[in-house]
Protein backbone atom coordinates (compact mmCIF):
# COMPACT_ATOMS: atom_id res chain seq x y z
CA UNK A 1 0.00 0.00 0.00
CA UNK A 2 3.09 2.30 1.12
CA UNK A 3 4.71 1.86 -2.55
CA UNK A 4 1.44 1.91 -4.39
CA UNK A 5 1.03 5.26 -2.60
CA UNK A 6 4.34 6.43 -3.22
CA UNK A 7 3.85 5.92 -7.01
CA UNK A 8 0.76 7.16 -7.18
CA UNK A 9 1.99 10.49 -5.42
CA UNK A 10 5.54 11.01 -8.05
CA UNK A 11 3.13 10.41 -11.08
CA UNK A 12 0.57 12.57 -9.95
CA UNK A 13 3.66 15.13 -8.75
CA UNK A 14 4.59 14.33 -12.65
CA UNK A 15 1.60 15.35 -13.89
CA UNK A 16 0.97 18.38 -12.09
CA UNK A 17 4.52 19.54 -12.81
CA UNK A 18 3.67 18.86 -16.78
CA UNK A 19 0.66 21.26 -16.16
CA UNK A 20 -1.59 17.75 -17.64
CA UNK A 21 -4.15 18.63 -14.36
CA UNK A 22 -5.91 20.68 -13.64
CA UNK A 23 -6.35 23.70 -16.03
CA UNK A 24 -5.22 27.02 -15.91
CA UNK A 25 -6.98 30.32 -15.75
CA UNK A 26 -6.79 31.20 -19.04
CA UNK A 27 -7.60 34.60 -19.92
CA UNK A 28 -7.00 36.06 -23.75
CA UNK A 29 -3.88 35.38 -25.51
CA UNK A 30 -0.14 34.15 -23.75
CA UNK A 31 0.68 37.96 -22.77
CA UNK A 32 4.65 38.70 -23.28
CA UNK A 33 6.20 40.48 -20.65
CA UNK A 34 8.70 43.42 -21.00
CA UNK A 35 12.27 42.23 -19.63
CA UNK A 36 14.69 43.47 -17.22
CA UNK A 37 18.11 45.37 -18.69
CA UNK A 38 19.26 41.32 -17.95
CA UNK A 39 16.82 39.63 -19.79
CA UNK A 40 14.47 38.39 -16.94
CA UNK A 41 10.71 38.76 -17.95
CA UNK A 42 9.60 41.82 -15.81
CA UNK A 43 7.56 41.17 -12.81
CA UNK A 44 8.77 43.90 -10.76
CA UNK A 45 6.38 46.31 -9.35
CA UNK A 46 3.42 46.42 -6.46
CA UNK A 47 1.03 43.86 -6.53
CA UNK A 48 -1.74 42.83 -4.00
CA UNK A 49 -2.49 38.82 -3.50
CA UNK A 50 -6.22 39.76 -1.72
CA UNK A 51 -8.72 37.30 -2.79
CA UNK A 52 -12.53 36.83 -1.66
CA UNK A 53 -12.59 33.47 -2.95
CA UNK A 54 -11.48 30.61 -0.17
CA UNK A 55 -9.29 28.28 -0.40
CA UNK A 56 -11.08 25.20 0.23
CA UNK A 57 -14.59 25.40 -2.11
CA UNK A 58 -17.50 25.67 0.39
CA UNK A 59 -19.77 22.38 0.43
CA UNK A 60 -22.49 24.03 -1.16
CA UNK A 61 -20.33 24.77 -4.05
CA UNK A 62 -19.65 21.27 -4.28
CA UNK A 63 -19.05 19.78 -8.15
CA UNK A 64 -19.08 23.92 -9.67
CA UNK A 65 -15.41 25.01 -10.27
CA UNK A 66 -16.14 28.47 -11.73
CA UNK A 67 -18.71 31.17 -10.99
CA UNK A 68 -20.27 32.48 -14.66
CA UNK A 69 -19.78 35.94 -15.16
CA UNK A 70 -23.66 36.38 -13.27
CA UNK A 71 -22.21 34.78 -10.23
CA UNK A 72 -19.18 36.42 -10.40
CA UNK A 73 -20.72 40.20 -10.25
CA UNK A 74 -23.20 38.59 -7.48
CA UNK A 75 -20.09 37.71 -5.54
CA UNK A 76 -18.04 40.78 -5.85
CA UNK A 77 -21.24 42.54 -4.86
CA UNK A 78 -21.39 40.96 -1.84
CA UNK A 79 -17.86 41.35 -0.66
CA UNK A 80 -18.48 45.16 -0.87
CA UNK A 81 -20.76 44.95 1.79
CA UNK A 82 -18.38 46.13 4.43
CA UNK A 83 -17.61 43.86 7.38
CA UNK A 84 -17.32 46.43 10.09
CA UNK A 85 -17.02 44.16 13.04
CA UNK A 86 -14.63 41.42 14.00
CA UNK A 87 -16.28 37.87 13.83
CA UNK A 88 -14.30 35.46 15.76
CA UNK A 89 -15.79 32.68 17.15
CA UNK A 90 -19.67 34.08 17.10
CA UNK A 91 -18.95 36.52 19.37
CA UNK A 92 -19.23 40.18 17.63
CA UNK A 93 -16.65 42.64 19.15
CA UNK A 94 -14.72 45.30 19.25
CA UNK A 95 -13.16 46.93 15.68
CA UNK A 96 -15.51 48.59 13.03
CA UNK A 97 -13.10 48.00 10.63
CA UNK A 98 -14.27 50.08 8.17
CA UNK A 99 -13.33 52.93 10.01
CA UNK A 100 -9.29 51.51 10.30
CA UNK A 101 -9.18 50.80 6.87
CA UNK A 102 -8.85 47.48 7.36
CA UNK A 103 -11.95 45.60 5.77
CA UNK A 104 -11.28 43.56 2.05
CA UNK A 105 -13.49 46.50 0.76
CA UNK A 106 -10.85 48.79 0.68
CA UNK A 107 -8.32 46.35 -1.06
CA UNK A 108 -8.18 45.74 -4.80
CA UNK A 109 -8.30 42.14 -5.73
CA UNK A 110 -7.91 40.65 -9.27
CA UNK A 111 -11.05 38.95 -10.32
CA UNK A 112 -11.30 35.03 -9.71
CA UNK A 113 -14.41 33.01 -11.79
CA UNK A 114 -12.81 30.04 -9.81
CA UNK A 115 -14.83 28.70 -6.49
CA UNK A 116 -12.05 27.97 -4.35
CA UNK A 117 -8.37 28.72 -4.67
CA UNK A 118 -7.51 24.87 -4.73
CA UNK A 119 -8.04 23.50 -8.18
CA UNK A 120 -6.04 19.97 -7.46
CA UNK A 121 -7.80 17.94 -6.32
CA UNK A 122 -10.46 18.86 -8.53
CA UNK A 123 -12.97 18.90 -5.76
CA UNK A 124 -11.13 22.12 -4.30
CA UNK A 125 -9.93 20.55 -0.66
CA UNK A 126 -7.22 19.76 0.91
CA UNK A 127 -6.53 16.22 0.49
CA UNK A 128 -7.00 13.94 3.93
CA UNK A 129 -4.37 14.27 6.53
CA UNK A 130 -1.89 11.10 6.11
CA UNK A 131 -2.41 8.30 9.38
CA UNK A 132 1.08 9.43 10.46
CA UNK A 133 -0.08 13.19 10.17
CA UNK A 134 -2.89 12.59 12.44
CA UNK A 135 -1.33 10.21 14.75
CA UNK A 136 0.67 13.21 14.99
CA UNK A 137 -1.33 16.06 16.13
CA UNK A 138 -2.99 13.81 18.42
CA UNK A 139 0.49 13.04 19.81
CA UNK A 140 1.38 16.72 20.24
CA UNK A 141 -2.05 17.60 22.17
CA UNK A 142 -1.08 15.05 24.78
CA UNK A 143 1.88 16.35 25.24
CA UNK A 144 0.39 20.02 25.78
CA UNK A 145 -1.98 18.45 28.31
CA UNK A 146 1.00 16.50 30.22
CA UNK A 147 3.67 19.22 29.70
CA UNK A 148 1.62 21.85 32.61
CA UNK A 149 2.13 24.63 30.23
CA UNK A 150 -0.73 26.76 29.59
CA UNK A 151 -1.25 28.26 26.03
CA UNK A 152 -1.14 31.86 28.51
CA UNK A 153 2.10 30.79 30.52
CA UNK A 154 4.73 33.26 28.67
CA UNK A 155 5.38 34.71 25.33
CA UNK A 156 6.72 31.59 24.11
CA UNK A 157 3.53 29.81 24.37
CA UNK A 158 1.79 32.33 21.98
CA UNK A 159 1.18 31.94 18.44
CA UNK A 160 4.33 33.46 16.14
CA UNK A 161 1.52 35.54 14.72
CA UNK A 162 0.98 37.35 18.27
CA UNK A 163 4.76 37.50 18.89
CA UNK A 164 5.36 39.41 15.47
CA UNK A 165 7.48 36.61 14.07
CA UNK A 166 5.73 35.32 11.08
CA UNK A 167 2.07 35.51 9.68
CA UNK A 168 1.06 33.90 6.64
CA UNK A 169 4.40 34.72 4.36
CA UNK A 170 4.92 30.86 3.41
CA UNK A 171 5.99 30.50 1.03
CA UNK A 172 3.10 29.58 -0.35
CA UNK A 173 2.29 33.06 0.08
CA UNK A 174 -1.77 33.64 1.25
CA UNK A 175 -3.48 36.25 1.48
CA UNK A 176 -3.15 38.17 4.89
CA UNK A 177 -5.86 39.62 6.87
CA UNK A 178 -4.62 42.96 5.81
CA UNK A 179 -1.99 45.15 4.38
CA UNK A 180 -1.68 42.37 1.76
CA UNK A 181 0.82 43.87 -0.65
CA UNK A 182 4.17 42.33 -2.48
CA UNK A 183 6.65 44.09 -4.14
CA UNK A 184 9.26 41.96 -6.66
CA UNK A 185 12.26 42.97 -7.29
CA UNK A 186 14.53 41.75 -9.81
CA UNK A 187 18.46 41.91 -10.48
CA UNK A 188 20.83 39.97 -12.50
CA UNK A 189 20.38 36.46 -11.00
CA UNK A 190 18.24 36.78 -8.13
CA UNK A 191 14.29 37.91 -7.52
CA UNK A 192 13.18 39.14 -4.22
CA UNK A 193 9.95 39.04 -3.08
CA UNK A 194 8.75 41.68 -0.38
CA UNK A 195 5.80 41.24 1.95
CA UNK A 196 4.56 44.13 3.89
CA UNK A 197 3.20 41.93 6.81
CA UNK A 198 5.07 41.42 8.34
CA UNK A 199 8.43 42.95 6.50
CA UNK A 200 9.39 39.71 5.40
CA UNK A 201 11.58 39.43 1.78
CA UNK A 202 12.73 36.40 0.35
CA UNK A 203 15.47 36.13 -2.12
CA UNK A 204 15.52 33.63 -4.92
CA UNK A 205 18.94 32.93 -6.77
CA UNK A 206 18.32 32.13 -10.30
CA UNK A 207 22.12 30.68 -11.19
CA UNK A 208 20.43 26.95 -10.77
CA UNK A 209 22.56 26.22 -7.45
CA UNK A 210 21.91 23.48 -5.20
CA UNK A 211 19.35 23.71 -2.30
CA UNK A 212 21.56 23.93 0.96
CA UNK A 213 21.86 21.09 2.92
CA UNK A 214 19.99 18.98 5.12
CA UNK A 215 20.27 20.62 8.17
CA UNK A 216 19.89 23.68 7.56
CA UNK A 217 16.40 24.68 8.06
CA UNK A 218 14.57 28.29 8.05
CA UNK A 219 11.32 29.94 8.76
CA UNK A 220 10.61 30.25 4.78
CA UNK A 221 12.45 27.47 3.42
CA UNK A 222 15.29 27.61 1.06
CA UNK A 223 14.05 29.02 -2.37
CA UNK A 224 15.77 28.36 -5.93
CA UNK A 225 14.13 29.61 -8.80
CA UNK A 226 14.33 28.91 -12.96
CA UNK A 227 12.75 30.57 -16.11
CA UNK A 228 10.44 28.36 -17.86
CA UNK A 229 9.52 30.92 -20.74
CA UNK A 230 8.06 33.87 -19.64
CA UNK A 231 7.38 32.06 -16.23
CA UNK A 232 9.04 31.70 -12.99
CA UNK A 233 9.41 28.52 -11.04
CA UNK A 234 10.46 28.29 -7.19
CA UNK A 235 11.30 25.75 -5.64
CA UNK A 236 11.11 25.94 -1.83
CA UNK A 237 12.32 23.34 0.53
CA UNK A 238 14.23 22.86 3.85
CA UNK A 239 11.27 24.54 6.01
CA UNK A 240 11.51 24.31 9.90
CA UNK A 241 8.88 22.08 11.68
CA UNK A 242 7.92 25.83 13.57
CA UNK A 243 6.02 27.29 10.92
CA UNK A 244 4.08 24.13 9.98
CA UNK A 245 1.74 25.22 6.82
CA UNK A 246 -1.59 23.54 7.46
CA UNK A 247 -0.11 20.94 9.54
CA UNK A 248 3.23 19.97 7.49
CA UNK A 249 6.39 19.31 8.76
CA UNK A 250 10.03 20.29 7.54
CA UNK A 251 9.88 17.76 4.83
CA UNK A 252 7.28 20.33 3.09
CA UNK A 253 8.01 21.31 -0.20
CA UNK A 254 6.38 23.79 -2.54
CA UNK A 255 6.49 24.61 -6.62
CA UNK A 256 5.29 28.44 -7.12
CA UNK A 257 4.82 29.46 -10.71
CA UNK A 258 4.00 33.11 -11.58
CA UNK A 259 3.24 33.83 -15.06
CA UNK A 260 1.69 37.32 -16.09
CA UNK A 261 -1.73 37.31 -17.88
CA UNK A 262 -1.65 40.88 -18.88
CA UNK A 263 0.55 44.09 -17.44
CA UNK A 264 -1.82 44.36 -14.77
CA UNK A 265 -2.21 40.41 -13.34
CA UNK A 266 0.25 37.84 -12.10
CA UNK A 267 -0.69 34.13 -12.24
CA UNK A 268 0.14 32.58 -8.79
CA UNK A 269 0.30 29.20 -8.95
CA UNK A 270 1.57 26.49 -6.22
CA UNK A 271 1.70 22.81 -5.44
CA UNK A 272 2.79 21.76 -1.78
CA UNK A 273 3.80 18.46 -1.22
CA UNK A 274 4.75 16.86 2.50
CA UNK A 275 4.58 13.03 1.96
CA UNK A 276 4.95 13.16 6.09
CA UNK A 277 1.42 15.26 5.95
CA UNK A 278 -1.47 14.86 2.60
CA UNK A 279 -2.26 11.39 1.09
CA UNK A 280 -0.95 13.68 -2.22
CA UNK A 281 0.45 16.91 -3.40
CA UNK A 282 -2.55 19.57 -3.61
CA UNK A 283 -2.17 22.83 -6.08
CA UNK A 284 -4.23 26.37 -5.59
CA UNK A 285 -3.96 29.69 -8.04
CA UNK A 286 -4.60 33.08 -7.55
CA UNK A 287 -4.43 35.77 -9.31
CA UNK A 288 -2.81 38.81 -8.07
CA UNK A 289 -2.93 42.65 -9.41
CA UNK A 290 -0.71 45.29 -9.65
CA UNK A 291 -1.05 47.82 -6.87
CA UNK A 292 0.30 51.20 -6.44
CA UNK A 293 3.34 51.68 -4.63
CA UNK A 294 4.90 51.99 -1.95
CA UNK A 295 5.37 49.39 0.19
CA UNK A 296 5.11 50.33 3.96
CA UNK A 297 7.66 48.95 6.65
CA UNK A 298 5.63 46.22 9.10
CA UNK A 299 7.75 47.08 12.38
CA UNK A 300 5.74 45.06 14.08
CA UNK A 301 7.78 44.42 17.28
CA UNK A 302 7.67 48.37 17.29
CA UNK A 303 4.31 48.66 19.03
CA UNK A 304 3.23 44.90 19.75
CA UNK A 305 1.54 45.81 23.49
CA UNK A 306 -0.91 43.10 22.46
CA UNK A 307 0.94 40.22 23.38
CA UNK A 308 1.61 41.96 26.87
CA UNK A 309 -2.05 42.67 27.01
CA UNK A 310 -2.90 38.80 26.65
CA UNK A 311 -0.43 38.03 29.31
CA UNK A 312 -1.63 40.46 31.71
CA UNK A 313 -5.51 39.82 31.19
CA UNK A 314 -4.47 35.61 32.10
CA UNK A 315 -2.60 36.95 35.09
CA UNK A 316 -5.36 39.03 36.11
CA UNK A 317 -7.95 35.92 35.53
CA UNK A 318 -5.64 33.63 37.39
CA UNK A 319 -5.65 36.00 40.43
CA UNK A 320 -9.50 36.05 40.14
CA UNK A 321 -9.65 32.76 40.06
CA UNK A 322 -6.98 32.07 43.33
CA UNK A 323 -9.42 34.96 45.17
CA UNK A 324 -12.41 33.00 44.42
CA UNK B 1 -28.95 31.51 -8.95
CA UNK B 2 -29.08 30.73 -5.22
CA UNK B 3 -28.23 33.75 -3.52
CA UNK B 4 -27.35 31.89 -0.21
CA UNK B 5 -24.58 30.00 -1.06
CA UNK B 6 -22.67 32.97 -2.00
CA UNK B 7 -23.29 34.62 1.36
CA UNK B 8 -22.13 31.28 2.84
CA UNK B 9 -19.11 31.85 0.43
CA UNK B 10 -17.88 35.58 1.17
CA UNK B 11 -17.95 34.26 4.86
CA UNK B 12 -16.07 31.17 4.55
CA UNK B 13 -13.35 33.53 2.33
CA UNK B 14 -13.21 35.87 5.18
CA UNK B 15 -9.33 35.72 7.12
CA UNK B 16 -8.67 35.89 10.05
CA UNK B 17 -9.08 39.74 10.83
CA UNK B 18 -6.05 40.17 13.50
CA UNK B 19 -2.62 39.44 14.11
CA UNK B 20 -3.68 38.31 17.91
CA UNK B 21 -7.55 37.63 19.16
CA UNK B 22 -9.02 40.28 20.50
CA UNK B 23 -10.71 38.37 23.22
CA UNK B 24 -7.77 37.07 24.95
CA UNK B 25 -6.89 41.01 25.29
CA UNK B 26 -10.20 42.84 25.64
CA UNK B 27 -13.24 42.23 27.80
CA UNK B 28 -16.35 42.04 25.82
CA UNK B 29 -18.31 42.67 28.75
CA UNK B 30 -16.45 45.86 29.54
CA UNK B 31 -18.02 48.12 27.01
CA UNK B 32 -17.28 51.89 27.74
CA UNK B 33 -17.81 55.28 26.36
CA UNK B 34 -14.52 57.62 26.70
CA UNK B 35 -14.29 61.46 25.59
CA UNK B 36 -10.94 62.86 25.87
CA UNK B 37 -8.44 65.00 24.66
CA UNK B 38 -5.85 63.68 22.91
CA UNK B 39 -2.05 64.03 24.38
CA UNK B 40 -0.06 61.52 21.78
CA UNK B 41 -0.69 58.76 18.93
CA UNK B 42 1.58 56.07 18.63
CA UNK B 43 1.68 55.02 14.49
CA UNK B 44 3.20 51.85 15.70
CA UNK B 45 2.48 48.48 13.83
CA UNK B 46 0.20 45.76 13.96
CA UNK B 47 -1.33 48.34 16.02
CA UNK B 48 -1.81 52.32 16.18
CA UNK B 49 -2.45 53.45 20.02
CA UNK B 50 -4.03 56.75 20.60
CA UNK B 51 -2.87 58.19 24.57
CA UNK B 52 -6.15 60.02 25.85
CA UNK B 53 -6.44 62.04 28.54
CA UNK B 54 -10.33 61.99 30.42
CA UNK B 55 -11.33 64.13 32.93
CA UNK B 56 -13.40 61.66 35.59
CA UNK B 57 -16.69 63.02 37.49
CA UNK B 58 -14.24 64.00 40.52
CA UNK B 59 -12.26 66.33 38.01
CA UNK B 60 -9.39 64.37 38.28
CA UNK B 61 -7.57 63.22 35.23
CA UNK B 62 -7.04 59.97 34.24
CA UNK B 63 -4.60 58.70 31.25
CA UNK B 64 -6.22 55.72 28.54
CA UNK B 65 -4.44 54.28 25.87
CA UNK B 66 -6.83 52.94 22.85
CA UNK B 67 -5.72 50.69 20.62
CA UNK B 68 -6.31 51.46 16.74
CA UNK B 69 -6.21 49.81 13.18
CA UNK B 70 -2.35 49.13 11.73
CA UNK B 71 -0.54 52.71 10.37
CA UNK B 72 -0.13 51.33 7.27
CA UNK B 73 -3.83 50.77 5.73
CA UNK B 74 -4.26 54.54 7.74
CA UNK B 75 -2.08 55.84 5.58
CA UNK B 76 -3.63 54.53 2.35
CA UNK B 77 -6.99 56.04 3.61
CA UNK B 78 -4.73 59.23 3.72
CA UNK B 79 -3.94 59.62 7.19
CA UNK B 80 -0.45 60.94 8.60
CA UNK B 81 1.07 61.18 12.10
CA UNK B 82 -0.52 65.33 12.09
CA UNK B 83 -4.18 64.13 11.19
CA UNK B 84 -4.28 63.56 15.08
CA UNK B 85 -2.54 66.67 16.95
CA UNK B 86 -2.28 66.52 20.37
CA UNK B 87 -5.25 68.85 21.63
CA UNK B 88 -7.93 67.09 19.99
CA UNK B 89 -11.04 66.23 21.95
CA UNK B 90 -12.25 63.21 20.73
CA UNK B 91 -14.89 60.07 21.74
CA UNK B 92 -13.79 56.48 21.91
CA UNK B 93 -16.62 53.60 21.79
CA UNK B 94 -14.60 50.39 22.58
CA UNK B 95 -13.77 47.74 25.47
CA UNK B 96 -11.36 47.99 28.43
CA UNK B 97 -8.71 45.72 28.79
CA UNK B 98 -8.96 42.30 30.82
CA UNK B 99 -6.30 43.04 33.22
CA UNK B 100 -8.46 46.55 34.70
CA UNK B 101 -5.78 48.48 32.96
CA UNK B 102 -7.05 51.91 31.16
CA UNK B 103 -6.66 50.63 27.57
CA UNK B 104 -9.64 49.47 25.57
CA UNK B 105 -9.79 48.73 21.70
CA UNK B 106 -11.12 51.76 20.15
CA UNK B 107 -14.20 49.75 18.50
CA UNK B 108 -15.58 53.51 17.23
CA UNK B 109 -14.02 56.63 17.58
CA UNK B 110 -15.75 60.08 16.54
CA UNK B 111 -15.00 63.60 16.87
CA UNK B 112 -17.29 65.44 19.78
CA UNK B 113 -19.64 66.54 16.89
CA UNK B 114 -20.03 63.46 16.02
CA UNK B 115 -17.87 63.07 12.93
CA UNK B 116 -15.98 59.54 12.34
CA UNK B 117 -12.18 60.58 13.17
CA UNK B 118 -11.01 57.73 10.89
CA UNK B 119 -13.38 58.01 7.57
CA UNK B 120 -12.23 54.62 6.20
CA UNK B 121 -14.07 53.76 3.05
CA UNK B 122 -15.11 57.33 1.96
CA UNK B 123 -11.36 59.13 1.77
CA UNK B 124 -9.17 59.06 -1.43
CA UNK B 125 -7.90 55.85 -1.91
CA UNK B 126 -11.10 54.14 0.20
CA UNK B 127 -13.69 52.27 -1.63
CA UNK B 128 -16.50 54.92 -2.21
CA UNK B 129 -19.13 52.05 -2.87
CA UNK B 130 -18.86 51.17 0.70
CA UNK B 131 -19.34 54.67 2.24
CA UNK B 132 -21.44 55.45 4.89
CA UNK B 133 -23.23 58.50 5.25
CA UNK B 134 -21.56 61.23 7.84
CA UNK B 135 -23.08 60.69 11.24
CA UNK B 136 -26.16 62.98 12.31
CA UNK B 137 -25.25 65.75 14.65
Amino acid sequence: MRHRLAGLRSALAIAIAAGLLAPTLVRGQAWTPARTPDGQPDLQGFWSNVSITPLERPAELAGKEYFTDRELAEVEKQAEKPKGVEVLGGTIAHYDFLQFGLDQTQAKHALNHRTSLIVDPPDGKIPPLTPEAVKRAAARAEARKHSGAGPYDGPENRPLSERCIFMTEGPPMLPEAYNSNLQFQQGPGYVAILQEEIHDVRIIPLDGRPHVGPNIHEYMGDSRGRWEGNTLVVDTTNFTDKTRFMGSTESLHVVERFTMLDADTILYRFTVDDPATWVRPWTAELPMTRIQGPLYEFACHEGNYGLANTLSAARAEEAKQAGK
Amino acid sequence: MKIVPIVGLILAAAPLWAHHSFSAEFDINKPLKLQGVVTRWELTNPHSWIHLDVKSPDGKTVTWMIEGGSPNSLFRLGFNKDSLPPGTEIMVEGYQAKDGANRAVGAKLTFSDGRKLFLGGSVPGGNPDSAEPPAKK
